[in-house]
């Protein structure tokens, strides 16, 4: 593997996660968290050499949506910047290349999303092909439903056994203060939830939240003198697959087996199992156990020994859209940094992070952080 | 650039009000195929995929690039989405271009698109932010007071505008791939119904259907390919917030910065004489001068004296917009990108009949926001 740049995760801010944030406008939220990220990292804003946000225009319901935060981000004189329309974990892998590019020594992350501006069922119906898919009015709770029964027939998989999943989540859920959803339940609890779309019972699914996130990562040399313990990118591969539902097995996640592989040989990591963290951006327990399949990771909430898998409660406890990936990648960095608090895996030293986007975990990301510097 | 990054493979769709006959997979893929074949490449040999567009709700598809992924070729590989405004398609360009330079990844196909006559741009531009006046007025009513600020401070005379129009109309006629290319006099734009004033009709640029894409290669690659490298010498996208009190909106600071930036990057110092060619994001006519100050062409409140002498002809000393530029073409997330690509194509020497003779250095610029986003990049013939 070529030597590439150490870049580290050295700060991160959010604001906190609520269904509906009734009294901050998007750039509102943003702005205490980009101030609060900075502070964290000890850097003035003309420290940074430049931003890139990730958020969605149909999410805030309104055209350019990004340029209503430049004010908050801090572009002014003005900054080297950029936009992706997609989860700001995207746009934290554009920041890691544009670092091992050389154009970028100190840079932040930001990610917003209104979701209380609109109806997210309807609004994320509309990432899927127009003529036929939109058309018949799939939204991602019967995507999700279509991928769990396809998980389900194959792995022979039932419904106690996603309930368990989804309990264990519930209860870490509920030890994260920065989370959505923070009240434990039993598996019996959950089963005995309404179906939201069969087999996916109510109890299982993801609340719908929104927040703002700023992260700020930094080149080596610079990286430890903002952080006491940065959280150093090791590997990091995304793949997308195609969006028909019938024209991949959902029942399994082929994108996120391959971007593993490529993060994982980057990073010299046998295999997840090796890591002490495991980070997944699943918002609902069918989802975990295909992720789990695709990174070669026990079946079962009940299997002993091996990482520690979603110590923040995952996906499912929180689901703020557009920010719900780029806190996969936070979570990583506090439970490597020593601020993960309660929830802390103790001794952990290196993390597999993963996110997703698109219906039927269409597009994955997969990265590797570790306590100390890939690349000597 | 950390790497040399070079454009080695353009193609474009022939853009149009209304593209009936294909879907936006379809006409996308028209783009992708004609890049792949002038780079004498297959899907097989590109590692990853940069997409850019304009917002969403232009076509009504939410992060299309997923829908897409197919008609892209992007089965399993990276792709990522740009959105940076109406500068989206050199961003997405020079975004590509980074992931080159990163040296992570060997070839890249990126993409730019709009169909427009798939819904309503007007409405689509016209934002309703809370506690901000709402413009129910398009780009074009935004964009007027700018202008007609532009002519106060300058004291240009009225006939620039229509001058600029004229002039992009008959490059456009010589470009194969442009949306309007009848003939048009400078009288007739003069005498064509007035929008928003200082903007006439036929000084504004058409809603457009269209795409382009474009193979970006490593120097390996670049020089094993069967054509003629376009070599990206410097780069750069500079952003500033809209509401900054003693901001100057007709030639905003992050435009001169970013200028200033890629000349210094590529060694450029007299940019009126060291460059031949640039493809400027010009969607109505009074922006050729203002750009043509911005980027350092012509000293402060002079670059209508640029336009009055036709030194931005064909066959004078700077031709701007041979293709015609985004007045008679504008499908608007790919329009940046179809400047970039514009440059590419001159310094390669494969312009066609809107060829400029002897180009070793080109521009390409592209804005986008409330003049906001900036966007540079300068080809050249040479390493």
């Amino acid at each position: 593997m070529t030597k590439l740049r150490n870049v580290a995760v050295v700060g991160f801010a959010q604001a906190p996660i609520v269904a509906a944030d009734e009294h901050h406008t998007g750039p509102e939220m943003l702005y205490p968290v980009v101030q609060a990220a900075l502070e964290s990292a000890g850097l003035e804003r003309s420290d940074v050499d430049y931003q890139c946000a990730g958020s969605s225009d149909y999410v805030d319901g309104r055209a350019f949506s990004f340029s209503q935060v430049l004010e908050v981000m801090g572009a002014w004189p003005p900054v080297q910047d950029s936009h992706v329309e997609m989860d700001a974990i995207w746009a934290a892998h554009l920041v890691w290349v544009k670092m091992q590019a050389g154009e970028s020594e100190v840079a932040i992350v930001c990610g917003f999303g209104k979701t209380s501006e609109g109806s997210p069922s309807h609004v994320l119906n509309l990432q899927l092909e127009p003529f036929y898919a939109a058309a018949i009015g799939l939204d991602p709770t019967s995507t999700a439903a279509l991928q769990a029964s396809a998980y389900m027939a194959r792995s022979g998989a039932d419904d106690r056994a996603l309930a368990e999943i989804a309990s264990k989540n519930r209860a870490a859920g509920a030890k994260n203060p920065d989370g959505q959803l923070r009240e434990a339940a039993t598996p019996e609890e959950l089963m005995a939830t309404p179906w939201a779309v069969k087999p996916l019972r109510e109890g299982y699914l993801a609340p719908i939240g929104e927040t703002a996130t700023c992260m700020v990562l930094a080149v080596e040399g610079r990286a430890e003198k903002i952080c006491d313990r940065p959280a150093w990118i090791h590997g990091v591969d995304h793949r997308i697959e195609l969006q028909a539902l019938g024209s991949r097995d959902l029942s399994r996640s082929e994108s996120t087996t391959l971007a593993a592989r490529n993060a994982f040989e980057m990073a010299g990591l046998a295999s997840a199992s090796a890591a002490d963290v495991v980070e997944l951006g699943s918002t609902n327990p069918a989802e975990e156990l295909i992720l789990r399949d695709a990174l070669g990771l026990p079946a079962s909430a009940r299997a002993q020994g091996g990482p520690a898998i979603n110590p923040s409660g995952s996906a499912q406890c929180a689901n703020p859209l557009m920010n719900t990936g780029l806190l996969r990648l936070a979570e990583g960095f506090r439970q490597l940094s020593g601020r993960a608090g309660e929830r802390g895996v103790p001794g952990a030293k290196r993390a597999v992070v993963h996110a997703s986007a698109g219906h039927g975990l269409q597009q994955n990301i997969v990265w590797v952080l570790g306590t100390e510097r890939r690349w000597s | 650039m950390k790497r040399p990054v070079a454009v080695v493979g353009v193609g474009q769709t022939h853009h149009t009000s209304k593209r009936a006959d294909v879907n936006v997979a379809e006409m996308v893929r028209e783009a992708v195929d004609r890049a792949l074949l002038d780079a004498g490449l297959e899907h097989d040999d590109i590692d990853a995929i940069v997409l850019g567009k304009a917002p969403d709700p232009l076509e009504g598809i939410m992060q299309p690039e997923q829908y897409l992924a197919g008609a892209l070729g992007a089965h399993l590989k990276p792709i990522i989405r740009v959105h940076t405004a109406g500068s989206v398609g050199c961003t997405t360009a020079l975004t590509a271009a980074t992931h080159v330079a990163s040296g992570l990844y060997g070839r890249i196909l990126t993409i730019a698109f709009e169909k427009q006559s798939e819904g309503n741009a007007m409405w689509a531009l016209s934002p309703n932010y809370a506690f901000t006046q709402p413009m129910v007025a398009g780009a074009g009513g935004f964009f007027a007071p700018y202008c007609r600020a532009y002519i106060a401070r300058s004291g240009a005379p009225g006939h620039i505008g229509a001058v600029v129009a004229a002039n992009a109309r008959e490059n456009a006629g010589r470009n194969e791939y442009a949306h309007l290319r009848d003939p048009m006099t400078v009288e007739e734009a003069l005498n064509s119904m007035m929008l928003w004033e200082p903007i006439r009709f036929l000084e504004t640029c058409p809603s457009s259907d269209g795409a382009i894409a474009l193979v970006m290669a490593n120097e390996d690659h670049a020089r094993r390919g069967p054509r003629k490298p376009a070599w990206l010498k410097a780069g750069a996208t500079f952003t500033e917030p809209m509401y900054v009190p003693g901001r100057d909106q007709v030639s905003p600071l992050a435009g001169r910065t970013c200028a200033k930036w890629v000349y210094d990057k590529a060694g450029i110092r007299d940019p009126w004489n060291e460059i031949q060619v640039a493809e400027i994001y010009v969607p109505f006519s009074w922006y050729e001068p203002m750009w043509l100050e911005n980027l350092g062409f012509a000293p402060l409140n002079e670059g209508w004296k640029v336009v009055d002498r036709g030194d931005q002809k064909m066959g004078r000393h700077l031709p701007i917009n041979p293709s015609g530029g985004v007045l008679n073409t504008n499908p608007i997330g790919a329009s940046g990108m179809l400047r970039f690509g514009e440059a590419a194509l001159q310094v390669m020497g494969r312009a066609g009949e809107h060829q400029v003779g002897g180009v070793k250095t080109a521009l390409g610029h592209a804005y986008g926001g409330g003049a906001q986003y900036f966007s540079i990049g300068i080809l050249a013939a040479e390493l």
